[in-house]
């Protein structure tokens, strides 16, 4: 049952004001520093709650859409990070140049245990009622919550489907989910306790970082570790799986292509400062060498970084035409954002490793267009299966839930492949699983949704126009 | 203690009050000497001070039993506390509209902002 928090306060100016107070693009409304390109129904908005975070560091954002807007009325939000809850503004008129507005939270019990747990609070620890039990570490704070805003949405939907087909040899599936808050230490003590609890898999899809923190802790403890995001690879064993695009793959489908089309080979490389963007470059600069292009700068920025202001003037004098970025969540969002308003899409044009649709949402479309990536998995990519999957989260979640992206469909489908592993296969060991798992089966040429290969994944180069990433290309899978 | 200390010495009591809450959430109730040595790394005294902040925001239970205090989580406390800071920050949120008529260009800065 979800509780209702409320304030109100009566102000000094009319209805229509107020209501223009609420953000824009350019500056921070009063709710939470509220930002959005417009008031508008389907606008992303993100906003900061002023929570202590651990560690010290200031905010927690609130990622979602606005739903509904009455002019000088009202305006609701639905929002999915870090919880997924309702906030609505009521604007009414209050004496003869006044207004009554209104502030309600509409909080589900996930998003009180949400915050108790950010406090210190244990989570609480379901009774042993038989079921097979799945962990699924998401990210719902820290920066790596913009692209992971359906990942838990759709690894419920999965488990759902599970259940409704029978379950895993004749026994219910039961998912735990935890936040990593974009944290290795977090994930890899989440990883303990879906341990503790009996977990039979663990489905990190979270950073590299946190994939390895996880597969560490839970290295002999019988459980499986299975990453479902794009990743630099390395570290995988019979009992830590890694599904998803490469680098290496999707460079080679991005790298000369941009090159012909911009009659460009300068290029700068904009990353973070942790093994994915390590492992990333270090493929970026192959496939650039093998391009006949040349590298003309680097630079990595620690996960978490809001101003890329210096960044962006070091590319800009490095006489670099082409970009490669290799940021991910809200670094990305605010790298991109801040090279278009400082201009520097007039002198380059950019390639995006992890642009999946949450985070050109967030972007925007005036800062997004043009940019390009390629990935296994776009919403908007009309392979068989894909009405029949988005009509199902649709009806499971509301038609305002966040896009369905490569990293959220890869959880969905590795929690698929995994329950046939098991119901095949109930008492094997957990290695016997991580290798049927991992094992490429013969597939049919064309991707069909529930049978991607998602080892060596035939990856779609997309390019973002007004509308959304558009496909341009497919290309064969690689590794 | 210049702002970077200050901040590690906070990271630092999060860690402690963590560790104390997740000692509580795993094992029960404990009096304070069992909690302190679950807790390690710092001493028991500094384990009392983060238990009496932990009881006034009313997330740590004590019971008094002789001469000894245990302690346990208040799950209710917490969830209490949670809804309680829900709505300080909803008001903060209101408070912060600024309807403040737009001031002159001579009035002082300072008084830009209003009183929201």
């Amino acid at each position: 049952m979800h509780t209702t928090v409320a304030a109100e306060r009566t102000v000094a100016l009319a209805p229509p004001e107020v209501f223009a107070l609420f953000g824009t693009a350019g500056s921070e409304g009063w709710l939470f520093g509220a930002r959005c390109d417009a008031v508008a129904a389907g606008a992303i908005v993100s906003m900061r709650l002023p929570l202590d975070e651990r560690g010290g560091t200031g905010g927690v954002d609130v990622l979602g859409r606005i739903t509904r807007v009455a002019p000088a009325a009202a305006v609701e939000i639905e929002h999915t990070q870090p919880w997924r809850g309702r906030l609505s503004l009521r604007f009414a008129p209050a004496g003869s140049r006044g207004t009554r507005v209104q502030v309600r939270a509409s909080v589900p019990p996930e998003g009180v245990e949400w915050l108790l747990h950010r406090r210190g609070v244990p989570l609480p620890e379901p009774p042993d009622d038989g079921a097979v039990r799945l962990g699924a570490i998401t990210t719902a704070s820290g920066p790596g919550a913009v692209y992971s805003m359906s990942a838990e949405l759709m690894a419920r939907l999965a488990v759902d489907e599970i259940n409704d087909d029978g379950g895993v040899a004749g026994r219910r599936v039961q998912l735990l989910t935890a936040d990593d808050a974009t944290d290795a230490e977090q994930a890899a003590l989440e990883a303990e306790r879906m341990a503790r609890l009996g977990c039979r898999a663990v489905f990190v899809n979270a950073t590299s970082a946190s994939f390895d923190a996880v597969r560490r802790v839970l290295e002999g403890r019988g459980v499986l570790v299975v990453h479902t995001v794009i990743n630099e690879g390395g570290g995988d064993s019979p009992t830590a799986v890694r599904f998803g695009e490469r680098p290496s793959a999707q460079l080679d489908a991005l790298v000369a292509p941009a090159m012909r089309r911009a009659d460009a080979r300068r290029w700068f490389f904009v990353g973070q400062s942790y093994v994915w963007s390590h492992g990333a470059h270090a493929a970026a600069y192959r496939a650039v060498a093998h391009a006949g292009g040349q590298v003309a700068g680097e630079e990595l920025a620690p996960l978490g970084t809001t101003d890329f202001g210096d960044t962006i003037e070091r590319i800009a004098h490095s006489g670099a035409d082409l970009v490669l970025s290799t940021l991910v969540g809200a670094d990305e969002v605010a790298f991109e954002r801040q090279s278009e308003a400082a201009g520097l899409r007039r002198s380059t044009r950019t390639v995006s490793l992890t642009l999946e649709e949450s985070t050109l949402a967030h972007i925007g479309p005036r800062a997004g267009t043009g940019l390009q990536t390629a990935l296994g998995y776009f919403q908007d990519n009309p392979l068989p299966g894909n009405d029949g999957l988005l009509a199902r989260y649709r009806e499971a979640y509301g038609s305002w839930a966040p896009p369905v992206t490569a990293l959220s469909e890869t959880v969905y489908e590795a929690i698929h492949r995994y329950a046939r592993v098991l119901h095949v296969d109930p008492d094997g060991t957990t290695a016997a699983h991580g290798v049927a798992l991992a094992a490429r089966r013969p597939t049919r040429r064309d991707d069909t949704i529930g049978a991607r290969d998602l080892v060596a994944p035939r990856l779609y180069v997309a390019e973002a126009g007004p509308g959304g990433l558009e496909i341009v290309d497919a290309v064969a899978g690689g590794r | 203690m210049d702002p970077k200390e200050d901040l590690a010495f906070d990271a630092l009591s999060d860690r402690v009050r963590r560790r104390i809450l997740s000692v509580l959430g795993e094992e029960g109730e404990l009096p304070v000497n069992a909690l302190a040595e679950r807790v390690g790394t710092v001493g028991r005294t500094t384990v009392s001070s983060h238990l009496r902040l932990l009881r006034t925001s009313g997330i740590v239970r004590e019971r008094r039993e002789g001469r000894n205090r245990y302690y346990s989580l208040d799950t209710e406390g917490a969830v209490r506390e949670a809804f309680t800071y829900l709505q300080s920050i909803l008001r903060q949120a209101v408070d912060e509209i600024d309807d403040s008529p737009p001031a002159p260009a001579a009035v002082d800065p300072d008084r830009e902002r209003g009183t929201g």
